[in-house]
């Protein structure tokens, strides 16, 4: 048969309507993608004849000529072209086999159809079809078609076997076929141009675009987007006829269709599972009413978005209105494209979706046979999925609904999938039984079954527990073990009766001030033995305790003193608090002798308030939180039935008492027999002090925020606080990294994650975590007596895996805010799944089930921004930069520096020692997967996140992104060294010297680190307190007394980068210049405990005669450095003329007789290799100056300009005086001479070279001239820079971490 | 009972949940919220109510309701 032009008369083909068009894109992106494979099969059942079957199939493809061709790509775009098909048997694409001698006949066609399936067409040669046949059984058979999706579409399909089986029967029946009911392709693609070029285009275009300005959120069941995968999942169901019959019946009821309420069921599952009121379904129209392509077998359908908004208030009967009306008004606007109103919003360069799930009614007829012979049909693929597509297939043949949840793989699994389906016929099938007239809210998406899982069986916590208060269990305690010991703070320790003793005294003491249960008492101690006292003498009393934290603001604890109105203030100094109405009970001086050492009398019930502790609230102002007795000695029961302390443990105590962590550290050793151990204030923020304590005082328990675990677990002794039984962690999001980290540091130490909010006695769940395991870190399981709901708009239960707000219930929920009703009222609810009366508190955090009862934290409800108009979770993109390489944290916010100006920020912390990431790489990294409006425009590296007094990440701390910071230059190494670690500390490009620390954001903890710093780099003891009263490099450095006066003092011979230390130390030999300033950037990547000393040139304090050799000169060096360590073994380095004199050094040291185990050269080349070039002048001088600053001269000219540009860049080498310029110049040109002059012997051993390896001028520089002047291996590494930069971060910091790894080895 | 215009525009209302008077006889019924499955439900109640045998490709290549009196016969 040869073709007729397939409607495309010229030679040239026609051109792709557009809904071709959007196919071939879509296809173009992944040309070998099986996706827009479309396949049917038809199963016969009766008597067929197969060459009969073949002939009425090959003619209807004769008259089908959209389905006849093959598109090419050509210079004016896709075009179709007219494809010649061969008979049946001469190259028709068809397959026929008889496998009724198979085992499972039906198996074996399924897997040649699903092999089938996976082969790609090839739209240039085409055919674009493929057919098959198999006789499965003596009456049964099964046609197979797969057809490219851009040649076909469903209503197609149907017409095509329509016909098949039409012709079939009249060839069987020995007549005529009749004239083709099938219009051409010639006529789609007139229809389509003529659209295109008419008013309605351009008003359609204008409908879209006015529906979609806003270009909502489109909410997904995996909440996540995807790149279209090859495959998809399918999960099929089949609704019977009788629930179909009274989807029918409700469809009357409420004038509309069966589709539409499948279409309104949708969407009320998607608003649910999503938590989103406002939903977009996308809506595949076969789009032929009224148009010739009802009688084309061709592409013509649409896919239109349709918005809803569902509310948990409406009805089903006014959702499905909403449905009705929605469709009706997409429908007039039907034939604008789909992927044109993408492209318009600017949707495409974005990769945003357009719409959330599919829902692809495809009400086909299919009720036909072939000579009698009736048939039914079964989609195989329906066309890619980007997302989720339920499909719904009525065939018109009496075998009810058949409905397919089709996924993309990449964002569902086959369980998910099958959930999401069994959930959506559950529901539907609950709303057909239910009156369309009632509120949305009584549906839940959750079937029966989920339902008991996550409210009962998930819940299962009833535990019977005796009615007692918080101190009560305490008072027990120290009547059994008197003589224990029960805290200890420094060198203090006191037993159980001597605490409870003190405590008794005050407590009577409280009561004659009127303290007594339902009192509240402000305690206002910083941390030590008399703040437990005070806070053990409150509760004795009855009262209730309100901590009040001395490192907050003083305004602030007025506030709350003001608010909560305590019977009286205690506190251990006079003045600590300004005054205020209650009376103050100053401890200092209180003379308590009068009173009793017994327990006072009281009667206290365990519904009378234990603390008051107030959080932040988001209107800003703090509210109070009143937790009755009963609430936390449920929670400290739990804890020690999960945990069991025993007389042996240690229990540190460094939590501010503000923050409600404490209140387990305090009381429950007490109450168990074992020791609280009293950390020093301030001390919770220094992981040093931390480790040392721990280690020192035998802590066997102890509690951290996730992000001071972080900061902890860098601390390089808390590998060896292996006395330690457990960990607990809350307060924030626990990552899976730091979990990890901790296993690493300490292993076999059990970490525990806890989770709770203050409204509900402290924790209110609990996980275990175990090593290897990965994803997000649970929190868990709810503790004794404790029921978690995580429940969706309308308070109903959320299935396993679906996100929805988390609600508390139980005994451990607080009494109320202090004076807040109002507050209370909307945070403390009726609880629907409790008994009557009772309460459940509402948490404002979305949190997820997982499949076996755990509880996953995901966010704050409240954490979705809007920028812009643009609704943004920052979570999403704090996601994106924690899935950056060598990222540890993030955080995202929007700040407003300047009023008006909204902006998007990103902080990261980085791994240590990896590199620190380049913003600017991940801005870019973030563009590759973020719309442009989600992608911060600043990215800083931080050290560590600010946090708050309570340890939490502290949002108003976070440095903006632009710190104006001084421009007054380093005028020591010293402060150069300083202002470099203040910079890395505070995560800025730089520091001037007169910069405070504290001004450009600096926070204590970031404070901690920067003191450690400090520490490591200069070997000078510091406390923090340092640098509260020497904020600036400046000051600081003159604080460490090592930067007074001038920069001579850094001038001499020996130069003490890290005077102190254990290890052997490393001596570094100046550069040309003489000055070993340049390598103050190794001191922080060493060992702390590495000195390092340099070596500079004479005569640039003093004149004095400059050496005439470079022996002589070494010769000096090595008596200098034997001043500091008499005998080997010795460690030598230098960089440029420094490694040549390292390399003599050691020649004469090797000499002497002592051993040299380190001759480290950065970018040196022997004698021999300069010998013939020309001895520099003063020019070459100051461009050597300026390579000891780490420049590349450029334009300067005269020793004026090389000062310019040393103070314009911020060097240290911009405070020497002209006397030491004019040194340094005579110095370089000396080195060079005598550089030139030199005769090497031969090194004994083994040379660490690193190589400036960036393109050069003098490319005849080779390391391997040393060869001949070492015995050993010469271990070159190459650093991807200039010679000049090799002393500059990040070069520098690349050869510390080689040399340091050396230096590790060396000393065992 | 013979199909009449007012049946055919009463039951293509009530197909649209809209009230007949709305419906004008000369527009194209896609704009008023006709769909496939509304058509199919106009065939099986005019093949039950008025015995009159009719197709979907028919009805649907000129949804109005001049056209479809005109097509099936019915005087206007």
């Amino acid at each position: 048969m040869t073709a007729a032009p397939a409607g495309t008369a010229t030679a040239g083909g026609a051109p792709l309507t557009a809904a071709q068009s959007g196919m071939w894109y879509a296809q173009a992106l992944d040309p070998d993608s099986p996706a827009q494979n479309t396949a049917e099969c038809v199963e016969i059942h009766g008597t067929l004849d197969p060459a009969r079957f073949a002939e009425a199939l090959h003619r209807t493809v004769g008259e089908t000529d959209a389905l006849r061709v093959r598109i090419e790509d050509t210079p004016a775009g896709p075009r179709q072209f007219a494809l010649e098909i061969e008979p049946s048997g001469h190259g028709f694409p068809m397959h026929a086999a008889d496998l009724r001698d198979q085992g499972d006949p039906d198996a074996v066609a399924r897997a040649w159809m699903r092999d089938d399936l996976a082969d790609p067409f090839d739209l240039a040669t085409g055919p674009l079809f493929r057919h098959a046949l198999f006789r499965v059984g003596e009456r049964r058979w099964l046609w197979y078609q797969r057809v490219h999706h851009i040649v076909l579409d469903g209503f197609g399909y149907a017409l095509v076997a329509r016909r098949v089986a039409e012709v079939y029967s009249a060839l069987a029946a020995g007549e005529e076929a009749g004239p083709s009911p099938f219009g051409r392709l010639a006529e789609l693609v007139a229809e389509d141009a003529a659209y295109r070029a008419g008013e309605a285009y351009e008003k359609d275009r204008a409908h879209w675009s006015d529906t979609f300005a806003d270009r909502p959120d489109v909410p997904t069941l995996a909440g996540r987007g995807a790149l279209p995968s090859r495959t998809f999942l399918r999960r099929t169901s089949t609704l019977g006829t009788d629930v179909r019959d009274r989807i029918e019946t409700l469809a009357g009821a409420v004038r509309a269709t069966w589709p539409e309420v499948l279409i309104a069921t949708q969407a009320l599952y998607v608003a649910r599972a999503t938590g989103s009121a406002e939903v977009v379904l996308g809506l595949p129209m076969m789009g032929r009413l009224g148009s010739a392509a009802l009688r084309i077998p061709g592409m013509v359908m649409n896919v239109l978005p349709l918005r809803l908004t569902v509310t948990p208030q409406a009805t089903f009967a006014e959702l499905t209105r909403q449905v009705v009306l929605g469709i009706r008004a997409a429908r007039r606007h039907q034939r604008y494209r789909y992927e044109d109103i993408r492209r318009d919003l600017g949707l495409l360069g974005e990769r945003r979706a357009l719409t959330g799930p599919l829902v692809n009614v495809m009400p086909f007829d299919y009720a036909l046979d072939f000579a009698g012979a009736p048939c039914t049909a079964h989609n195989l693929s329906a066309g890619p999925v980007d997302d989720l597509t339920v499909n719904i297939y009525d065939r018109g043949d009496g075998g009810g609904l058949r409905i397919d949840h089709d996924g993309n793989p990449a964002l569902y699994t086959a369980r998910e999938l099958a959930a999401h389906q069994d959930r959506f016929l559950d529901l539907l099938d609950r709303i057909a039984a239910a009156d369309p007239h009632a509120p949305l809210a009584v549906h839940g998406i959750a079937t029966a079954a989920e339902r008991h899982l996550v409210l009962t069986e998930f819940n299962d916590t009833a535990r019977a527990v005796p009615a007692t208060t918080l101190i009560g269990p305490v008072e027990a305690q120290a009547i059994r073990t008197p003589d224990a010991p029960a805290l200890v703070h420094g060198d203090l320790t006191l037993s159980y009766a001597q605490l409870t003793g003190r405590a008794n005294r005050l407590a009577r003491h409280l009561a004659t001030l009127g303290v007594r249960p339902g009192a509240v008492v402000a305690v206002a101690l910083p941390r030590s033995a008399d703040l437990v006292i005070a806070l053990l003498a409150v509760l004795k009393a009855g009262g209730a305790y309100l901590p009040l934290d001395p490192d907050h603001p003083a305004d602030r604890l007025v506030g709350m003193v003001e608010d909560a109105a305590p019977v009286c203030v205690l506190t251990d100094v006079a003045g600590r608090l300004p005054e205020t109405g209650p009376p103050t009970v100053v401890l200092d001086g209180l003379d308590l002798s009068a009173h009793l050492d017994i327990t006072p009398p009281r009667a206290l019930t365990p519904r009378h308030p234990a603390y008051v502790i107030y959080t932040s609230g988001s209107t800003g102002r703090p509210k109070g939180v009143v937790v009755p007795h009963a609430a936390i000695d449920n929670r400290l029961r739990w804890m020690q039935a999960a945990y069991p302390l025993t007389a042996g443990d240690r229990v540190l105590q460094k939590t501010p008492a503000g923050f409600d962590v404490s209140v387990w550290e305090f009381f429950w050793p007490l109450r168990e027999g074992a020791t609280l151990v009293v950390a020093e204030p301030g001390g919770h923020k220094d992981p040093a002090y931390l480790a040392r304590t721990i280690r020192e005082q035998a802590v066997t328990t102890c509690h951290f925020v996730p992000s001071m675990l972080q900061v902890f677990l860098a601390e390089p002794d808390a590998a060896r606080c292996t006395g330690l039984r457990r960990v607990f962690c809350s307060g924030e999001a626990l990552a899976r990294e730091t979990a990890q980290d901790f296993a690493r540091v300490l292993p076999g130490v059990p970490l525990h994650n806890l989770y709770g909010p203050t409204e509900a006695a402290v924790d209110v769940t609990y996980h275990a975590c175990r090593p290897g395991e990965d994803g997000p870190v649970p929190i868990g399981r709810p503790v004794w007596n404790t029921r978690l709901y995580v429940l969706d708009a309308a308070l109903q239960p959320c299935p396993p895996g679906i996100p929805g707000e988390l609600y508390l219930a139980g005994p451990q929920l607080a009494t109320a805010y202090l004076g807040r009703p109002g507050l209370t009222a909307t945070r403390f609810v009726a609880d629907p799944y409790g008994a009557p009366g009772t309460r459940m508190y509402r948490t404002g955090d979305l949190a997820r089930w997982t499949a076996d009862g755990e509880v996953e934290y995901l966010g704050r409800t409240d954490h979705q921004v809007k920028l812009r108009g643009l609704r943004i979770e920052l979570g999403e993109i704090e996601a994106a930069l924690a899935a950056a390489p060598a990222v540890t944290g993030a955080c995202v916010l929007v700040r407003e520096d300047r009023p008006g100006d909204q902006r998007l920020v990103g902080y990261v912390t980085a791994a240590h020692p990896a590199p620190a990431p380049d913003p600017e790489e991940l801005r870019t990294r973030l563009a590759a997967t973020l719309p442009d409006y989600m992608v911060p425009g600043a990215v800083l590296v931080l050290d560590d996140f600010p946090l708050s007094p309570n340890g939490k990440l502290d949002r108003g701390a976070l440095p903006a992104p632009t710190a104006v910071t001084g421009d007054r230059a380093p005028r020591t190494h010293q402060e150069e060294t300083l202002a470099r670690l203040f910079a890395d500390a505070l995560g800025l490009p730089s520091v001037g010297v007169d910069d405070g620390f504290f001004d450009l954001g600096g926070t204590s903890l970031l404070a901690a680190r920067l003191v450690a710093r400090v520490r490591d780099a200069l070997g000078t003891d510091l406390t923090i307190g340092t640098l509260f009263q020497a904020p600036t490099p400046a000051a600081l450095a003159t604080k460490l007394g090592a930067g007074t006066g001038s920069a001579d003092d850094a001038l001499g011979v020996l130069l003490p980068l890290r005077p102190h230390g254990d290890r052997t130390p490393l001596f570094v030999l100046h550069p040309a210049g003489g000055i070993s300033w340049c390598y103050s950037g190794l001191l922080a990547h060493l060992d702390a405990h590495q000195p390092v000393h340099g070596l500079q040139a004479r005569g640039l304090v003093h004149d004095e005669p400059l050496p005439a050799t470079l022996e002589e000169m070494a010769a000096d060096y090595a008596g200098q450095l034997r001043r500091v360590q008499p005998h080997g073994p010795y460690r030598l380095l230098g960089w440029s003329v420094g490694g040549v004199l390292a390399h003599t050094v050691a020649v004469l040291l090797q000499e002497a007789g002592e051993r040299v185990e380190l001759l480290a050269m950065l970018d040196a080349y022997p004698s021999d290799q300069w010998r013939d070039q020309a001895v520099p002048g003063e020019t070459d001088a100051l461009t050597a100056l300026l390579r000891m600053a780490g420049f590349d001269r450029t334009d300067e000219l005269t020793r004026e300009d090389v000062l310019g540009t040393l103070q314009r860049e911020g060097s240290a080498l911009a405070g020497l005086s002209e006397r030491t310029l004019s040194a340094v110049v005579d110095i370089v040109v000396n080195n060079a001479r005598l550089m030139r002059a030199h005769h090497h012997r031969v090194f004994d051993g083994e040379v660490l070279f690193f190589t400036a390896a960036a393109p050069r001028a003098e490319d005849w520089l080779t390391h391997e001239a040393w060869t001949p002047y070492v015995s050993g291996a010469l271990r070159a590494h190459e650093i991807d820079c200039l010679h000049p930069q090799m002393t500059q971060a990040p070069h520098l910091d690349t050869i510390a971490a080689v040399l340091a790894a050396r230096l590790k080895e060396l000393d065992g | 009972m013979a199909l009449t215009l007012q049946q055919i525009r009463a039951d293509v209302a009530e197909t649209l949940g809209e009230d007949p008077a709305d419906i004008p006889d000369d527009e194209n019924l896609v704009d008023y919220g006709l769909d496939s499955i509304r058509i199919m439900s106009l065939i099986g109640r005019w093949r039950r109510d008025h015995g009159i045998e009719t197709t979907f490709v028919d009805l649907a290549e000129r949804p109005a309701i001049d056209a479809w009196a005109a097509l099936l016969g019915v005087a206007p």
